[in-house]
């Protein structure tokens, strides 16, 4: 694994809101550097989904800003999905397609230098080494989960989003998400959205994202 | 040519070749353009004969089965990214741009593909007069082009709402008359020995223009 540059993401005044429903994302301030990882937890609906959304830049906030920066230099929202590795439940793979073809082609289009050695890789480190020739179709939503995990290493990204990673996982498929953790706090900067106490623990820093959630509709 | 450039051309090729690769393991809109293309063809040369003298209702016909194959098979290049929840992969590898460029050549490979079965067919059972080749493939390119482009770019807008099938009908053919009506004029001048200047004119810069606000568009398209 290669060595990844310092790694930021800072957010002013972060706030977003879908149309009148407010979420947890309100007026927040944070700054977060490489390495270690960091927790957002907080209520359902409390906005987890839509920070990584809004760091991933593929969604603008209605209010602050967020900056993501990595060897020094900023990535706008635009720029960001080079240096940032997302694993969402919202996150579906060409089901016509082999996990292998989906991670080939995700990797021929970020321009990496040998495609199929890097799927490969990423496809041994959460265990779908043995299923990589197999259409996704045919894949358990815990081996879609992990095939989500493999997709966020894929480019080696400074920064990893991982949104509620341990969900449909089996416990060596935890025990991967474990590893990947582990091993990327220590290089880079991971941002765990999750409510589980084993993956919270796993972690050294937290975000709490307060109210708004399920039982505050305000 | 710079990093960013040629980095930007291997996701488009990239896209292309998923696209191909994803046409040809499901077949979907294929099997659905040139059924209807033979279908509607079929069902015409048997209600109305050979028809070689009528260079107007030949052109009109030609034109009318191309356009109606290509949209009932063209939207699915993104609708398909929708249906499959797919597009957020998409945007997590590639600009809007990128994916809509490599989507745009996919459906004008698309196009040609279902041209060259279309037409043939065509000729065969109409008993159409021999083609003018230059001229006829000059006016069907730039057609092909201005269709692609049309299509393309309205299977994008329309990609994130929901009733995107009726939608893409209702919006593409107000866009696609021009392209229509100068496909018809200029097959028929073909046919009648007459020049394609004009028409040919039409149609270049139809998709010149549909072109340039499209690349101006697909960078802010899919900005939640």
């Amino acid at each position: 694994m290669t060595e990844a540059p310092a790694a930021r993401v800072v957010a002013s005044k972060l706030t977003h809101r879908y149309g009148r429903r407010a979420t947890g994302v309100c007026d927040l301030d944070f700054e977060f550097a490489s390495p270690g990882a960091v927790a957002v937890t907080g209520p359902n609906g409390c906005g987890k989904s839509t920070l990584l959304r809004i760091v991933a830049g593929l969604l603008r906030p209605s209010g602050g800003t967020s900056t993501v920066q990595v060897g020094g230099r900023d990535h706008g929202p635009a720029d960001r999905r080079h240096v940032l590795g997302l694993a969402s439940p919202e996150l579906s793979f060409y089901e016509e397609f082999t996990a292998e073809e989906n991670l080939v082609f995700a990797a021929e289009a970020r321009g990496l230098g040998s495609p199929v050695r890097a799927a490969a890789a990423v496809l041994d480190r959460v265990g779908l080494g043995t299923r990589s020739a197999d259409r996704v179709a045919s894949f358990s939503s815990g081996m879609k989960q992990r095939l989500r995990l493999a997709f966020a290493l894929l480019h080696e990204p400074a920064i990893l989003l991982l949104d509620e990673p341990g969900s449909h996982l089996d416990e060596s498929g935890r025990e991967a998400v474990r590893d990947v953790v582990a091993r990327h706090a220590a290089r880079g900067l991971v941002l765990l959205a999750t409510n589980d106490p084993e993956e919270i623990q796993l972690v050294e820093r937290h975000l709490e994202l307060h109210g708004h959630g399920l039982g505050d509709p305000a | 040519m710079s990093n960013g450039t040629s980095s930007s051309m291997a996701t488009v090729w990239a896209i292309l070749r998923k696209e191909c690769r994803s046409e040809w393991r499901t077949r979907y809109g294929l099997n659905a353009a040139v059924l209807f293309a033979v279908t509607s063809l079929t069902a015409v040369t048997f209600a109305a004969g050979r028809m070689p003298d009528q260079p107007e209702m030949l052109s009109a016909l030609l034109w009318i089965t191309l356009l109606f194959a290509a949209l009932s098979s063209m939207s699915h290049a993104f609708v398909r990214e929708m249906e499959g929840r797919t597009l957020l992969m998409l945007r997590l590898v590639a600009s809007p741009t990128e994916i809509a460029v490599g989507k745009l050549l996919f459906n004008l490979l698309f196009l040609c593909v279902v041209e060259a079965i279309t037409v043939p067919l065509f000729m065969v059972l109409t008993g159409a007069p021999p083609l003018r080749l230059p001229q006829f493939l000059t006016i069907l390119g730039l057609g092909t082009l201005s269709l692609a482009a049309s299509s393309t770019l309205v299977g994008a807008v329309i990609a994130q709402t929901r009733s995107r099938g009726a939608l893409f009908a209702a919006v593409s053919l107000p866009l696609l008359l021009p392209v229509l009506a100068s496909g018809v004029s200029g097959t028929r001048a073909q046919w009648d020995g007459m020049p394609i200047a004009s028409d040919a004119r039409l149609l270049a810069a139809y998709a010149v223009a549909l072109f340039g606000v499209s690349l101006l568009l697909y960078d802010h398209l899919w900005e939640d």
